[in-house]
């Protein structure tokens, strides 16, 4: 079969392409769900808007940092992400006895806290980076009554939950969706969503935009620094192409009269061969 | 003014060899003419040795080897405290990512043009030397940021010498330096991490660059540069000084891959989870185990074969396997034609299925730890490990009967491990049948053919002597 010697090059491709496209099966038949995964609810993070932001801070302090740290933030800092001044600052976002160079921690002793829930409340700066703002979204929406649980509630996404469920006042409580699927590899009903039992003191598109602010704000907190990064890495890269375009140009100066092996410019080598 | 500098550079010329080194080492050094892309690499692996010792410098200055105040100082310290802290670690972070895409496309570079053959051999081994060394600073300096995945990672590596019977538990304890990873562990692998293998990995990269320009460079064609020179000049006639010629080439190649590098650093310096682990963004907890202990992306074939063994101590062997059979490339491939470009189709296939096979591994280890994932796990790392048996099958052309005893035999080994573990009632046959057409198939697929088609086992026939590694199996 002279033939297919001398399109060998079309065999290489096509014989890789075949093992890449076993592998992508092998992958999808190989991997089972050991737990059925509840949908997670999307949401676009926008680091610019300041009401969000402003409004997600607030209602942290009022509400999350009852039991929550946030140690990667100051109070300080906030001023300018949020474009308050000090004052402000003071009057919306300070809890009275910190003082401005403070961290965000919780009032809540350790101790305490796990005598009331069993577990100590984790500081939150990392939580986007640990979960993903898409999960957090999920979580703040998705608590359920629930009885049997110590606190009333569970969550969909975190089952077994040891929070409680601080939004019923303003969400309204919550039933579960339940479905049939698997948890640790056994049958079991899984919560796969949420639909309202009574009313809140919110309206749900209320609700929903506050969660929002709130996510932002931890999104924040788990990057302060990604605008400038931003801003910094923009001209980087703008320095660096302009730098690519001057070595290239440098390059062919200094390699144009190179003759290559076999006596091609270096150019045309690779055509020839 | 000109006559005074020229005093102080012999000056200084007669007490320390600055011209003499310039000019033996850079400015006359011949260089092959030929280098392609893949020739960029060792350059920037020298640049990102010192992004992050120069980066390092400054995160040790600011780091706190104690369980009590690592994380913190990581992640509240270095990253919200510090000024440009945040930049620094993620220059840091991503610069371990960049040292493995860069040192693996390095040694399939060699692989690939035959850079392990003689004369080469010894530089091959050094490197094989640096790759162990680095593989080794990743994993202390993962510790460092104290985050559940740091922790438990640390916890299962060191229990890997637990397999062995006996010494393997004091040998743990006396790792750690303790019966836990704690206080004394997180103390020695930073001391490790900054000094100890960063000094030895200097030391070994210098011998490794004295390797080099003791035997020159090898390039994509193979062609041996020093033998040919022209009559009057008495230079190479296929190389070119590295200084001016190499330096802008690299010059360029540095531009490109900073480029890459920093759209990584200030656009997506976590990348999904690739460069920086999400779970170890919570803090260590020795009381609570994560869901799955894993890697960082470049471990994660090795963690495939781990897992993929069902007996712990044969995991940890097969897994150290590896290193053994990088070393011994230039006693497995004795071929005397270095480059890939003059050697057979199935060749050519074997050593794409190389790295084919350990990146697919890889993203079985993405998968959850399943028994068909581990089975699957341990199908395609028999693959990886047959691409490298195959070696010696392609050193020359084999007769029929040659390659149907080579598919026999390496079928047999293959199906064996399958019986074995059958025997010893780890898996049954309905999950190991699911993947076990993958060596199966691949060891057909790389002899078979050439029973039907000789001509896809022939390298280029009559090649010039200065193209190949002269004579090794004469």
């Amino acid at each position: 079969m002279p033939g297919l010697f001398r399109h060998k090059g079309w065999l290489a491709a096509g014989v890789m392409a075949a093992t890449c496209a076993l592998a992508f099966t092998g992958v999808a038949s190989a991997t089972h769900p050991a737990n059925t995964k509840p949908p997670l609810k999307h949401i676009n993070i926008n680091l610019n808007d300041t009401e969000a932001l402003r409004t997600g801070a607030v209602f942290f302090m009022h509400t999350c940092a009852a039991c929550h740290s946030l140690q990667g933030l100051r109070f300080q800092s906030l001023a300018s992400p949020l474009h308050l001044d000090d004052k402000q600052v003071e009057k919306l976002i300070m809890v009275s006895t910190r003082r401005p160079l403070d961290t965000i921690v919780s009032p809540m002793p350790e101790t305490l806290a796990k005598g009331y829930f069993g577990i100590e409340p984790p500081d939150l700066t990392d939580e986007l980076h640990l979960r993903s703002a898409d999960w957090v979204y999920t979580y703040l929406t998705s608590f359920y009554a629930d009885p049997t649980r110590p606190t009333g509630a569970n969550n969909v996404v975190f089952h077994n939950v040891a929070m409680p469920d601080v939004f019923a006042h303003l969400q309204g409580w919550q039933s579960p969706v339940m479905k049939p699927g698997f948890r640790f590899d056994k049958p079991a009903q899984i919560a796969m969503g949420v639909e309202p039992l009574t009313k809140g003191t919110m309206t749900p598109e209320q609700f929903d935009g506050l969660a929002k602010d709130l996510v932002t704000f931890l999104a924040y907190a788990a990057n302060p620094h990604q605008q400038l990064s931003q801003q910094i890495g923009f001209w980087v890269l703008i320095g660096l192409a302009i730098f690519i375009v001057l070595s290239y140009l440098i390059y062919r100066l200094y390699w144009r009269d190179i003759v290559m092996p076999h006596g091609q410019r270096w150019w045309s080598y690779w055509k020839k061969r | 003014m000109n006559a005074r500098l020229r005093a102080v550079g012999a000056w200084f010329d007669q007490r320390l060899p600055i011209s003499a080194a310039w000019h033996s080492q850079v400015k006359d050094y011949p260089a092959p003419k030929n280098f392609n892309v893949w020739y960029f690499f060792g350059s920037l692996l020298l640049l990102v040795l010192v992004m992050q010792l120069a980066s390092g410098l400054f995160l040790a200055i600011h780091y706190q080897p104690n369980p009590h105040l690592a994380y913190w100082s990581v992640l509240r310290g270095i990253m919200n405290d510090t000024h440009w802290g945040w930049l620094i670690r993620y220059i840091h972070t991503t610069g371990a990512s960049a040292f493995f895409v860069l040192l693996y496309l390095h040694m399939y570079r060699g692989i690939m043009y035959g850079s392990y053959k003689k004369p080469r051999e010894l530089l091959w081994l050094i490197g094989v030397a640096i790759y162990l060394l680095l593989a080794a600073e990743a994993f202390l300096g993962y510790l460092l940021p104290w985050g559940q995945m740091s922790y438990w990672g640390a916890t299962a590596v060191v229990n890997f010498v637990t397999a062995f019977p006996v010494i393997g538990h004091p040998i743990a304890e006396w790792l750690r330096g303790s019966f836990v990873v704690g206080l004394p562990t997180i103390n020695r692998f930073f001391v490790f991490h900054i000094f100890l293998i960063p000094l030895l990995l200097l030391a070994v990269v210098l011998i490794h660059l004295i390797a080099l320009h003791q035997v020159g460079s090898n390039n994509p064609d193979g062609i041996e540069i020093h033998g040919n020179v022209n009559k009057s000049s008495g230079w190479p006639v296929d190389a070119v000084p590295f200084h001016p010629y190499y330096t802008v080439k690299d010059t360029l190649g540095v531009a490109v891959f900073l480029l890459v590098f920093f759209w990584f650093v200030f656009f997506d310096p976590h990348a999904f989870g690739l460069l920086i682990d999400n779970l170890n963004f919570s803090p260590a907890n020795a009381l609570q185990t994560p869901p799955d202990i894993h890697p960082l992306w470049y471990f994660l074939p090795y963690y495939a074969v781990l897992r993929g063994v069902p007996n712990k101590l044969d995991g940890v062997l097969a897994f150290a396997f590896v290193f053994v059979m990088l070393a011994g490339l230039p006693l497995l491939d004795r071929n005397p034609i270095r480059s890939i470009r003059y050697r057979s189709l199935l060749y050519k296939l074997n050593i794409l299925a190389m790295p084919g096979s350990f990146i697919w591994l890889g993203t079985i280890a993405f998968g959850k730890a399943t028994e068909g994932n581990m089975v699957y796990g341990l199908h395609v790392a028999e693959m990886f490990y047959l691409t490298f048996w195959l070696l010696p099958y392609f050193n020359r052309v084999r007769p029929k009967w040659a390659t149907i005893l080579w598919f026999i035999v390496l079928e047999a080994f293959v199906w064996l491990i399958d019986y074995w573990m059958f025997y010893t009632n780890a898996h049954g046959w309905d999950v190991m049948l699911r993947t076990d057409w993958i060596p199966a198939l691949y060891i057909a697929a790389m002899t078979l053919p050439a029973l039907v088609v000789p001509s896809l086992i022939h390298d280029v026939p009559k090649l010039p002597e200065r193209l190949t590694a002269g004579g090794l199996l004469h």
